[in-house]
């Protein structure tokens, strides 16, 4: 990797922090921070020195939904309690009743742009642990359309993955999905990984997918299957 | 509560949200959701996005509560930088038009640099920055701030300060090595190979 010269790396990370290093260059400057600790120590100093200045400002009072959607988005830890959760009776059974209507509503709701035809197997509508419906799921005979009811916030450096929960609880991936757009699905053993699913689940991983098995990071939304035809 | 104290009890709340304490993190929230409310709406400029800066800051900031403690800054910094940058990505995303900045800076922005010390408990860091701000030209001490606290690009500070860009980006780079400078003396040193 290229190494700059220690003037030129506080130049960098001072207008980094500053923030008027901007576009490509912060983008190529923040991989390069994941990869030089030298260079990060640099940008936690001058994020030492200049963001005492954000004391200055006259706070503002957030509205009160800011933290109910927090509190939503941040499901119970994974790593504390993987099986628990996955497999919890009354996490199911909640979220199959309140889905029953959204799922109806949005099924009528959203027109399909397919014909008849190619009517989905599976359908799942994602929910939040609140029941805000967010995503789609649907099963066609080739693929898996994942559809977007209300776009994520993209986070640097994060991924969102879509998860196959069979019924024994142990999630299989079915790799990243697009945070602000519909994502298609196609996968050789598709067969194999959706068998005996009983829901779809999302999580936000680090780019490129959980690196440990099964999901590492928050779940945002989850739903169960409702199998449309004989599948 | 003191600066320290008021850090300490911070991050030890961080600390007990890392291992999945919900009630921990929730603190953490109401101590800081106003200042970091109005650092996130002075760059973003709309409340909407602001309020989704701060969602998504919150979720990352309790997914990453355990990388706290290798931060080794005060929590409150940690925390205002994890805003700032989710702010600063979402100027990236190209919320806004270049056009709308210079009138609408020419009727809101404040120089918060010249604005007299509010707190009588003013932590050490910030009276170094705001000392050693003070040591700079007047129009370095006005671009860095405009470009702090209004997440300004070179392109918007020029169009802002009617100079030439080149006289803009200057002005930061000179102005930056100055603080550097006054700063390093004043003994808050950097890590590393500063």
């Amino acid at each position: 990797m290229r190494q700059f010269p220690v003037t030129l790396q506080h130049a960098l990370a001072a207008e980094y922090v500053l923030g008027t290093l901007r576009g490509r260059a912060r983008q190529r400057f923040e991989r390069l921070l994941r990869s030089d600790r030298g260079l990060a120590a640099i940008v936690r100093g001058w994020e030492d020195w200049l963001t005492p200045l954000a004391a200055n400002l006259a706070p503002v009072e957030p509205p009160a939904r800011v933290w109910q959607e927090i509190a939503a988005r941040i499901a119970p830890r994974a790593a504390a309690a993987p099986a628990s959760f996955w497999s919890s009776v009354g996490f199911w059974r909640g979220l199959g009743t309140a889905l029953a209507v959204a799922l109806v509503a949005l099924v009528v709701l959203f027109p399909r742009t397919q014909p008849a035809a190619e009517a989905p197997s599976m359908v799942a509508v994602l929910t939040t642990p609140e029941q805000d419906p967010r995503m789609i799921v649907e099963r066609h005979a080739d693929k898996l359309m994942v559809r977007m009811v209300k776009p994520w916030t993209q986070m640097p450096g994060q991924d969102l993955e879509l998860w196959a929960i069979p019924k024994d609880g142990k999630p299989r991936s079915l790799g990243v999905v697009r945070y602000d757009a519909d994502t298609e699905v196609r996968l050789a053993n598709l067969d194999l990984k959706l068998t005996d699913s009983v829901a779809f689940a999302v999580s936000r991983e680090p780019t490129g997918g959980s690196k440990v098995e099964g999901p590492s990071g928050p779940v945002l939304c989850s739903g169960v299957i409702a199998r449309t035809q004989r599948a | 509560m003191t600066t320290d104290t008021q850090h300490q009890h911070l991050a030890a709340l961080l600390a007990r949200s890392a291992l999945g304490d919900r009630g921990a993190f929730e603190e953490v929230y109401r101590a800081t959701r106003s200042k970091l409310f109005a650092v996130s709406l002075r760059i973003v400029r709309e409340r909407q996005l602001a309020e989704e800066v701060l969602q998504d800051s919150f979720v990352s900031i309790w997914n990453h509560a355990s990388d706290y403690a290798q931060a080794r800054s005060a929590p409150t910094t940690w925390m205002t930088a994890i805003v700032r940058n989710r702010s600063l990505d979402v100027l990236r995303r190209g919320a806004h038009e270049t056009e709308d900045v210079d009138e609408m800076l020419a009727l809101n922005l404040v120089d918060e640099s010249a604005s007299p010390a509010r707190d009588l408990e003013e932590s050490e860091d910030l009276h170094s920055i705001r000392h050693c701000l003070e040591e700079l030209e007047a129009e370095q001490r006005q671009s860095i701030a405009l470009a702090f606290f209004h997440g300004l690009s070179h392109s918007e500070l020029a169009l802002h300060m009617r100079k030439p860009l080149g006289t803009v980006k200057t002005h930061i780079r000179r102005g930056l090595m100055r603080l550097k400078d006054c700063l390093g003396k004043r003994g808050t040193t950097l890590d590393g190979r500063g």
